[in-house]
């Protein structure tokens, strides 16, 4: 291609994205995408990087583009925009496997080792693949020292179990251990454990796992093995990996992990195997069972229940035929993966690791719905669709208290709104005897957790935090690192399941005292006040990235603000209860205004979250009502609101502004909303508060971490 | 229309596949590269690569033809035995 067809190829495109980019046609993402490319392939990197902007702006998401020209962007040196641009990717796509290993890259060339671990964590949970795990295991010794506390594990294997590594790894990092490994060589576990001059007693592990597979201790299983072969096998299993245990003991303190013995294929008996006296199923399961009555036994050791974690992947996804036959290995990614979560279980309570308290978010956590607005008996929870869910996730914590992991709540609510559905709500499974702590209040989450801590006594390090909220769950992240954050599902259906998959609660025994703490502490339950720590609060929400659009309402919002007038309990000045046909005279009216706000976070879009009626008053606007979500409560979104209010009555040279309050019994939480705002008192009359501000006295300003709009009626 | 073109998650060249199983810059790669010139093209590192290959260009290969793709070359002469142009 010669220059000039080159230069009026791209002249083409750019016409033809300009024509897109008015019409917000759907083909503006190829045009983009292409252009990117030929700018990428051309060098001419700033361009590039102002294309995917411009491709933002206008809703664009060019994913593979922006990856190649962050790639583009390191290779030139540009560390500084490659990183924007990649955190740009990943801000739009989470999931993006390729901008995730571009972002370790940068990270570890930048000489963050923290981070850059961090990042490898991420990318094998993105790719959970053995060359993914693989990459990140080689990767860690480039990193340099992180204060991890040391773990040491041995794996003794009568096959491959070198590709588990690299999975165990990654599960040791994330629980911020910082692990060594000893594999026996292929085969030779027995040789090792009877020798006291071994590789694997050299090496002094702090956990044994023996893995040995069925058929490689009873080849003859693989045929039709008859009955009398069958319990002779059986007794010499036994008795050869008891031996096996106890000569290990006795030269070793390490935690003993035995693997089940499971089937590698199905039956070759069919289906008649559960009909006879030399079925293979039944045996193998008898086997399992005497094995784990023996290990009991034994100190400190135990049986790993193999069968139901290959389980959870299924033989058709966890094994694989090639691997086995080409390289001796039995299990494929996806149970290997499976296996090391099962693995880190033991490791986690031998490492002190074990976390204590589960602090648990109400609305939307414990049932469906907002109690303040909906009432006891309008919220989600019972025995049948959508209820059940929440049922069943609340079943799952209470077994998590016979193990003596303690239950807290942090709640934003009313006590009065929550105590009833705790004490008296038909299906309620926890009730207020089985929290040992709770935190009912307006304040930030954080302070909460950080005082729920103090008061149960226990380390932050120890508490994991269940909360429906994307918002609340970044604040906590953020001001509470040590705090364990639970990624929860959109899905309430998945609630239970993602609690189980948590391999932090496991016990290596559990005593009187663990089954009774829960009592104790409410015993002694004390409240303590802590003093807000506001600087770290500010960052919080400077990293949201609020944006508030505020405009003049219009014919269709009506129905959502109706909603909101009827609705709105806790956010609501003066709690009138406007229904539709005032709200549509409202908004076709002259002397009164009503204005919606939007607010959108970069969790995504709140929608219209926020309300304020105005009428006009002689020379004074008056502020009739103004509602607020509970979603976006704590953000000081309601300024921006009040900022648009008063600028706008301002410019019609209006010098006063009033406003009216009417208390609840639940709208506390807006009390101070006229008064934090510069407004003074100015008397009261049948229940109605009123306040007041002189315009010329100044702006109200909007805070700085939101960014407000104002769309102006024309 | 050339590789840079191409939808997401699609992957085009036997190097490329070989650049990220083992994380080598792609342009350090040639059809001569092989387990001696390819830091962690080891023994596991193979079975990472040919599941990574059967996965890109969605076929299943044979073990023997598996433990014959010892170089960049080879994998793309077997590869063509499968219908795959990489």
């Amino acid at each position: 291609m010669d220059v000039s067809a080159d230069e009026s190829t791209e002249r083409s495109l750019r016409e033809l994205i300009a024509a897109a980019e008015l019409t917000r046609a759907p083909e503006l993402e190829s045009l983009m995408t292409l252009l990117g490319h030929r700018l990428i392939r051309g060098g001419r990197l700033a361009e590039a990087a102002d294309l995917v902007n411009s491709a933002s702006t206008h809703g664009v998401r060019l994913g593979a583009a922006a990856r190649q020209l962050a790639q583009a962007q390191l290779r030139s040196g540009d560390t500084t925009h490659a990183a924007v641009t990649i955190r740009e990717v990943l801000k739009r796509d989470p999931s993006d496997v390729e901008a995730q290993r571009l972002l370790y890259r940068l990270l570890k060339g930048a000489g963050q080792g923290v981070e850059a671990h961090g990042a490898l964590n991420r990318l094998v949970e993105l790719d959970p693949t053995s060359a993914c795990a693989t990459f990140a295991y080689r990767e860690r010794p480039k990193l340099g020292e992180i204060a991890g506390r040391p773990v040491r594990i041995a794996l003794l294997s009568s096959y491959v179990l070198d590709p588990l590594v690299p999975f165990l790894d990654v599960e040791c990092r994330r629980a911020g251990l910082t692990p060594e490994f000893y594999i026996a060589p292929y085969n030779q576990y027995t040789q090792d454990i009877l020798s006291p001059a071994s590789g694997l007693y050299a090496f002094g592990p702090d956990i044994v796992f023996l893995a040995l597979d069925l058929e490689d201790l009873f080849a003859a299983v693989r045929g039709l093995p008859s009955i009398e072969e069958l319990a002779r096998s059986k007794a010499e299993i036994h008795g050869t990996i008891v031996a096996l245990v106890r000569e290990l003991r006795s030269r070793s303190s390490a935690l003993i992990v035995v693997h089940e013995l499971a089937l590698n294929s199905p039956s070759p008996h069919g289906i008649l195997d559960n009909r006879r006296g030399d079925g293979l199923v039944q045996w193998t399961a008898d086997l399992d069972r005497d094995l784990a009555q023996a290990l009991t036994a034994e100190t400190h050791t135990f049986l790993l229940p193999l069968r139901a974690i290959l389980a959870r992947v299924g033989l058709e996804r966890g094994q694989s035929r090639k691997l086995r036959y080409m390289a001796r290995m039995r299990h494929a990614d996806p149970a290997l993966r499976e296996l090391a979560r099962a693995s880190i279980r033991y490791i986690k309570p031998l490492k002190g690791l074990t976390r204590k308290c589960v602090v648990v978010d109400l609305d939307g956590t414990l049932w469906g719905g907002v109690v303040g607005e909906l009432g006891p008996e309008g919220i989600q929870l019972g025995p049948a669709a959508p209820g059940i869910e929440y049922v069943d996730f609340q079943e799952a914590l209470l077994n998590l208290t016979k193990r003596g992991i303690l239950l807290a709540i942090c709640s934003k609510n009313n006590p009065d709104d929550v105590l009833p559905v705790l004490r008296d709500h038909k299906h309620m499974v926890l009730r207020e005897e089985h929290f040992s702590a709770m935190r009912i209040n307006w304040r930030n989450k954080a302070e909460n957790l950080a005082e729920l801590a103090a008061e149960l006594n226990i380390g932050r390090d120890a508490l994991v935090f269940l909360d429906d909220n994307p918002v609340e769950r970044e604040l906590v992240r953020q001001m509470l690192p040590e705090v364990l954050v639970v990624e929860m599902p959109k899905d309430a259906s998945q609630y239970r399941s993602t609690l189980e998959d948590l391999t932090d609660f496991e016990l290596l025994a559990v005593t009187r005292e663990d089954e009774q703490r829960g009592n104790q502490y409410q015993a002694n339950r004390k409240r303590q006040a802590l003093e807000q720590s506001s600087g770290s609060l500010d960052q919080y929400l400077h990293s949201l990235e609020i944006r508030a659009e505020i405009g003049s309402a219009q014919a269709h919002h009506v129905a959502r603000l109706v909603q909101m007038f009827n609705k709105t309990n806790q956010f609501n000045t003066t709690t009138r209860r406007y229904q539709t046909p005032d709200v549509q005279r409202f908004v076709a009216s002259t002397d009164r205004h009503v204005y919606v706000l939007d607010v959108a976070d970069r969790f995504g879009d709140h929608g219209l979250v926020g309300a304020a009626v105005v009428r006009e008053e002689g020379d004074a606007w008056v502020i009739d009502n103004v509602l607020l979500s509970c979603r976006v409560m704590g953000l000081s979104v309601e300024t921006a609101l009040l900022t648009e209010i008063s600028d706008a009555a301002a410019r019609r040279g209006v010098t006063r502004l009033a406003g009216e309050f009417i208390p609840t019994p639940k709208n506390a939480p807006c009390a101070d909303f006229f008064g934090r705002h510069g407004f003074r008192a100015d008397g009261e009359a049948g229940g109605t508060q009123r306040w007041v501000l002189d315009l010329d006295a100044g702006r109200i300003e909007t805070p700085s971490w939101i960014t407000a709009t104002a769309k102006r009626a024309t | 229309m050339d590789h840079g073109d191409r939808e997401e998650g699609h992957v085009s060249s036997v190097e490329e596949v070989v650049a990220r199983v083992f994380d080598a810059e792609p342009d350090s790669l040639d059809a001569s590269s092989s387990p001696e010139s390819v830091e962690g093209w080891d023994s596991m590192g193979h079975l990472n690569l040919i599941a990574a290959l059967e996965k890109d260009f969605n076929v299943s290969i044979d073990i023997g033809d598996a433990m014959e793709m010892v170089s960049v070359k080879r994998i793309r002469e077997i590869l063509l035995d499968y219908g795959v142009r990489a």
